[in-house]
């Protein structure tokens, strides 16, 4: 007889983990303690049917979308960069940060536009695009993928299109905030066949992981 | 070595021999309801969509064929004045993906109904229902899912509160995805913006069921979409009467996606386990008369290239 393999849930790794796995603790989702501390990167959880699967934000929807994880949580600033097809069931409203364009202290969002040859430092490069051609900006986007803010502080760029959360970051590099693209928060998101063809299977796990982890505005 | 791209996948000997056998399977069922193959060309002329396989030829712009149902239009129009009313088709078309990923060349079956009489609409729904639930069981395929939903259930609110196109395909493209937060934000500042948000609500809640369609009344257009909910019911309850074993019919009011091609019921076949829907169509009225001619059409298409997928992952299923 062939045994049930487990559901894969993709969880994700770094900023959102922290508040996450705390919210999962004493529920059928909570993760192995011992494999947590291991290295080990697939993660039995407390229900026997279940499996998480640690990754980075970035890889994440490609696991969701491909239909190896039927669920996953994921930053909605990741979504924004990774146009594949899934299904985005709730906005769990906590890892709340601001998308916002950032420059060196006394510069004002004039003072960018007028550039002749304005240069922007991001990780977000397709949110980014989508704001300049919306204001009718032209900049050259210059790809980071860490410690971004460092590109206005050493000259690689003249400004930053980063997440802002508390704002200390900003302000230890001498940058301030020049106005808001966007707001990004941890969403729910499932593989569009696995949710279309397996209501009766994955309904109830969305609908529990949403209760679970969503937080009320 | 030359590195193989995966986009235009090429299928070894068992790929090969399965599609052959379920397109002859098809073919000959289509074939026996009345269905005459046309075959367009590979080549279509002034490709507006960026999404196409786009190359010149001499100094006009061409695409590999994107779509049957367009490229079986084009060809109607130019040399038919009364049009034939049961087609067939089989091939690749080429698009680019959603999932980088996945295949750009996916081999497609499928059939069209045409209608000059607008009366005779009904009947010819009825017929490409009845040869799409036969699918599952001439593939083997168990446990299969056939969703119904209905694009004007989204489609007429916006229209009635005069929600511009672009913002309303948006709408639906993310209500399409059942993120109800996304259109709370396309929707920020809009007198609408409650009522539709309401509204979008009662379509992404469900309960399945005849529930559903009660749930429906509630909504801030229930009036509006009565004749809808009424033909849903309808359909559901004709379907209903027909479904083979093995499979069940779902009503899906959040499926949005096609809402700004499709003009009625839409149907989408679903397999366990698979990526994505090995078969959809629906009636899709407005495609004829934009090309001139005042014909009704409807049809549906097989993913061959998506049964292949499933059944990569399911060995021994198909």
């Amino acid at each position: 007889m062939n045994a049930v393999k487990p559901l894969l849930i993709a969880l994700p790794k770094g900023r959102l983990e922290e508040e996450l796995l705390p919210r999962l603790r004493g529920t059928a989702f909570e993760l192995d303690a011992r494999a947590l501390k291991s290295r080990r990167l697939r993660i039995p959880m407390a229900d026997p049917g279940l499996e998480a699967i640690l990754l980075k934000g970035a890889d994440l929807p490609r696991y969701v979308a491909g239909g190896v994880a039927a669920l996953g949580v994921v930053g909605s600033d990741i979504l924004d960069e990774c146009p594949v097809e899934l299904m985005e069931l709730s906005d769990l409203n906590f890892g709340v940060c601001r998308l916002s364009l950032c420059a060196p202290d006394h510069t004002s969002l004039e003072q960018l536009k007028a550039r002749p040859h304005l240069r922007i430092a991001t990780k977000f490069l397709g949110a980014t695009g989508r704001w300049l051609r919306a204001q009718g900006i032209t900049a050259e986007l210059v790809p980071l993928q860490s410690s971004v803010e460092l590109a206005p502080v050493l000259g690689l760029a003249d400004a930053i299109v980063d997440l802002v959360q508390s704002g200390k970051t900003l302000l230890a590099h001498h940058l301030v905030e020049l106005t808001q693209l966007g707001k990004a928060s941890a969403r729910l998101v499932a593989c569009r066949g696995l949710f279309l063809s397996e209501p009766e299977r994955i309904g109830p796990l969305a609908r529990g992981l949403t209760g679970l982890l969503r937080v009320p505005e | 070595m030359p590195t193989h791209t995966p986009s235009f996948p090429d299928l070894l000997f068992d790929d090969a021999a399965r599609l052959r056998r379920w397109e002859t399977l098809l073919m000959t069922h289509l074939g026996a309801a009345g269905y005459r193959e046309l075959l367009p060309s590979l080549v279509m002329r002034n490709p507006d969509n960026p999404s196409t396989v786009r190359f010149f030829d001499g100094d006009q712009l061409v695409a590999l064929r994107w779509d049957f149902t367009e490229a079986l239009a084009r060809t109607l129009v130019r040399r038919f004045q009364e049009p034939p009313s049961r087609l067939s088709y089989a091939g690749p078309v080429f698009r680019r993906p959603a999932n980088s990923w996945d295949p750009v060349e996916r081999i497609e079956v499928g059939c069209e109904r045409i209608q000059v009489d607008r009366a005779e609409r009904s009947e010819a729904d009825r017929e490409l229902a009845q040869l799409l639930m036969a699918v599952p069981a001439l593939l083997g395929l168990e446990g299969c899912l056939l969703h119904l939903g209905h694009g004007a259930l989204l489609r007429r609110p916006l229209e009635a509160e005069g929600i511009p196109a672009d913002l309303g395909l948006e709408v639906a493209r993310v209500l399409d995805r059942r993120a109800i937060h996304r259109a709370a934000e396309l929707l920020e500042g809009l007198p609408a913006r409650a009522r539709l948000l309401a509204h979008a609500e009662v379509l992404l809640s469900g309960p399945d069921g005849p529930g559903c369609l009660a749930a429906l009344a509630h909504s801030p257009y229930g009036s509006l979409l009565e004749a809808e909910a009424e033909q849903l019911a309808r359909v559901c309850a004709g379907l209903a009467g027909h479904l083979p074993p093995g499979l069940t019919l779902r009503l899906d009011l959040g499926d949005l996606r096609g809402m700004g091609y499709y003009t009625g019921p839409t149907l989408r076949l679903w397999a366990p386990g698979a990526q994505r829907e090995l078969a959809a169509g629906g009636r899709y009225d407005g495609l004829y008369p934009d090309l001139g001619r005042p014909w009704f059409a409807a049809g549906f298409c097989v993913r061959l290239t998506t049964l292949l997928e499933l059944a990569q992952t399911k060995e021994g299923a198909l």
